[in-house]
């Protein structure tokens, strides 16, 4: 396959994500509505509390990494969402299209997404509450992005894998997905303040370990070891067998006929 | 001649209900063949399992049994080869809704790996087309439905496929854009020399349009042919009716070649035959040899609705 067919294929699902984007409206409200609303209510909540500066940091950067992760999640299960929503999605599985194209076309218009709310959270943080995100240093903060990024696109693909699985009903995964792991990954709290048990499930989510990782930065040690290589290694780990995942769980809809069903 | 659609012995159940698993025999064994070049029609009732047919031909569905070849592979093992020589329209056409016209046939250009020039020049050649210029920019959303119709079938040739897949192109549309569609599947097929297979409710559509039919009912294909060899098969015919004037013996009749049926009146004798455009010299013959007066002539030719209803039952 040569390369400049791949990177055809790579734009036509960023060309399609990008154009629903722009035309329309709820998309925008993904960018800036739900999420300044999320940061403006903590953000306040902090300031009200009276929060020590090291604690409003842990929250702010909490809630700031928590909005680019759920827009840029949302953008790769849009990738498939936009067909099932407009029953063309027998039109893109008749071409040859694989399923790093549809990854990493929709990721790219994810990122750009969620670099715009991490910016504009960023600059919030620093106009409103006095905090300054900068500090960590735009290497470590470019590496922990990066990472919110590819954890994003797990969850993303999860939600293809499962509305694959399980038809329509599963589209509320799209939203549902990243509010677990609000509760799970430390985004309010440090994670050892968790159930043990919950602490095992939390060392699964490679979020965890990113915020761990930049929150080194504005002060608190982290409580695993190596954070940002397991961080890594995990998320990569996921999207392999994620890409394996997904194309069993697309020869299974092809063989119940939700494929059909979805286009209907 | 090389085969475009190869189906053995092909099967497809659908389970459905979590309890009590209610299983319906979509397909139970269908072997079909299709020649490169041809345009070439599936008929049947609802529930048939035409679209199931034709989604298993496409890659949308995968059979439980039986063999699929198309354009001579596999899908098991050159998925990606062959999805890149085929296309697929349906009728009630569905597209992204916030995409114009320009850009869906952009996007799904971009599917198929076309580069940026020949992108442009092939979507620009598809909107002529099907006259969809003045259309380019609007909505798929905004469309009326002839137009997503015609959208539908613009996408389909974006990548300049060898096999053609056509669900029902013209459902829900009016006479006159149904008309105008069945003229651009036409234009396809005789200009590109696409091999089409079509699945249709419309005998009118199929007789115009496909030179075999496959007539498929509760999951097998009862019968195929052309549609005059399949009114023969069924023994259909035509009618001629002969208003004369003085007296005709029922007998005589018996002798004609190709004569299925007839019934003979005072002044009237309805005849089915199998041709009417072969036996009718012979009619004639017939009656002025017998020093009749024929008064009146009127032939019914059968069309494909009385043999889709003949099969159908």
């Amino acid at each position: 396959m040569p390369l400049h067919d791949e990177i055809i294929k790579i734009k036509a699902f960023a060309f399609k994500n990008w154009i629903m984007t722009r035309r329309n409206f709820f998309t925008v409200l993904e960018i800036l509505f739900w999420p300044v609303v999320g940061f403006l209510s903590v953000g306040l909540l902090a300031e009200f509390a009276s929060f020590q500066p090291e604690l409003k940091a842990f929250i702010l950067v909490g809630v700031v990494s928590m909005g680019a992760v759920q827009v840029c999640q949302l953008d790769v299960s849009y990738a498939l969402l936009y067909d099932v929503w407009s029953k063309s999605l027998k039109h893109s599985f008749i071409a040859p299209v694989g399923i790093r194209h549809m990854l990493l076309g929709s990721l790219a218009v994810g990122m750009i997404r969620g670099i715009v709310v991490f910016f504009i959270l960023m600059g919030a943080s620093l106009w409103l509450f006095d905090f300054n995100f900068m500090i960590a240093g735009a290497g470590p903060i470019a590496l922990f992005m990066f990472g919110l990024f590819l954890n994003a696109a797990v969850v993303g693909m999860l939600v293809c894998i499962l509305v694959l699985l399980f038809g329509n009903r599963a589209e509320v995964a799209a939203w549902s997905l990243v509010s677990l792991m609000l509760l799970v990954c430390g985004i309010y709290y440090p994670v050892t303040i968790l159930p043990g048990w919950v602490v095992a499930v939390a060392k699964l989510i490679p979020l965890t370990y990113f915020l761990e990782y930049i929150r080194r930065f504005y002060g608190f040690e982290p409580s695993f070891s190596l954070v940002l290589a397991k961080g890594y290694s995990m998320v990569f780990a996921y999207l392999v067998i994620e890409i394996f995942l997904m194309k069993a769980a697309l020869g299974r809809a092809k063989r119940k006929g939700i494929l059909l069903k979805l286009s209907e | 001649m090389s085969l475009a659609v190869e189906m053995k012995g092909v099967r497809k159940t659908f389970i459905s209900g979590l309890v009590s698993r209610i299983k319906k025999e979509a397909l139970r064994g269908v072997d079909f063949s299709v020649p490169e070049g041809v345009f070439w029609g599936i008929l049947g009732p609802n529930g048939a399992g035409k679209t199931t047919m034709l989604s298993i031909l496409a890659n949308l569905l995968k059979p439980e049994e039986g063999l699929v070849r198309i354009l001579g592979e596999d899908f098991r093992t050159r998925s990606m080869a062959i999805l890149r020589r085929i296309n697929f329209s349906s009728g009630h056409a569905n597209f992204l809704w916030s995409l114009s016209v320009r850009e869906n046939l952009e996007y799904f250009a971009m599917l198929y790996g076309l580069p940026g020039n020949r992108r442009k020049r092939k979507i620009e050649e598809l909107l002529d087309l099907f006259e969809l210029e003045e259309f380019a920019g609007v909505r798929f959303d905004e469309l009326s439905t002839g137009t997503k119709q015609k959208l539908s079938l613009a996408k389909s040739l974006v990548n300049e496929p060898v096999l053609l897949f056509l669900d029902e192109p013209t459902v829900g549309l009016d006479p006159d854009v149904a008309r105008r569609v069945r003229e651009s599947v036409q234009r396809i097929h005789r200009e590109k020399g696409v091999t089409i297979l079509m699945s249709t409710h419309n005998m009118k559509e199929a007789e115009i349009l496909c030179e075999k039919i496959a007539f498929l009912k509760e999951g097998i294909i009862k019968a195929f042919g052309s549609p005059r060899d399949l009114k023969e098969e069924l023994r259909l015919g035509d009618t001629v009716t002969v208003f004369f004037r003085g007296s005709l013996s029922a007998p005589f009749l018996q002798r004609l070649q190709g004569v299925y049926n007839f019934e003979v009146s005072d002044s009237s004798c309805r005849i089915l035959v199998d041709d009417h455009r072969k036996r009718l010299p012979q009619i004639l013959d017939l009656f002025v040899s017998n020093k009749v007066l024929i008064t009146d002539l009127r032939i019914q030719e059968t069309d494909l609705e009385e043999v889709f209803i003949a099969l159908a039952r």
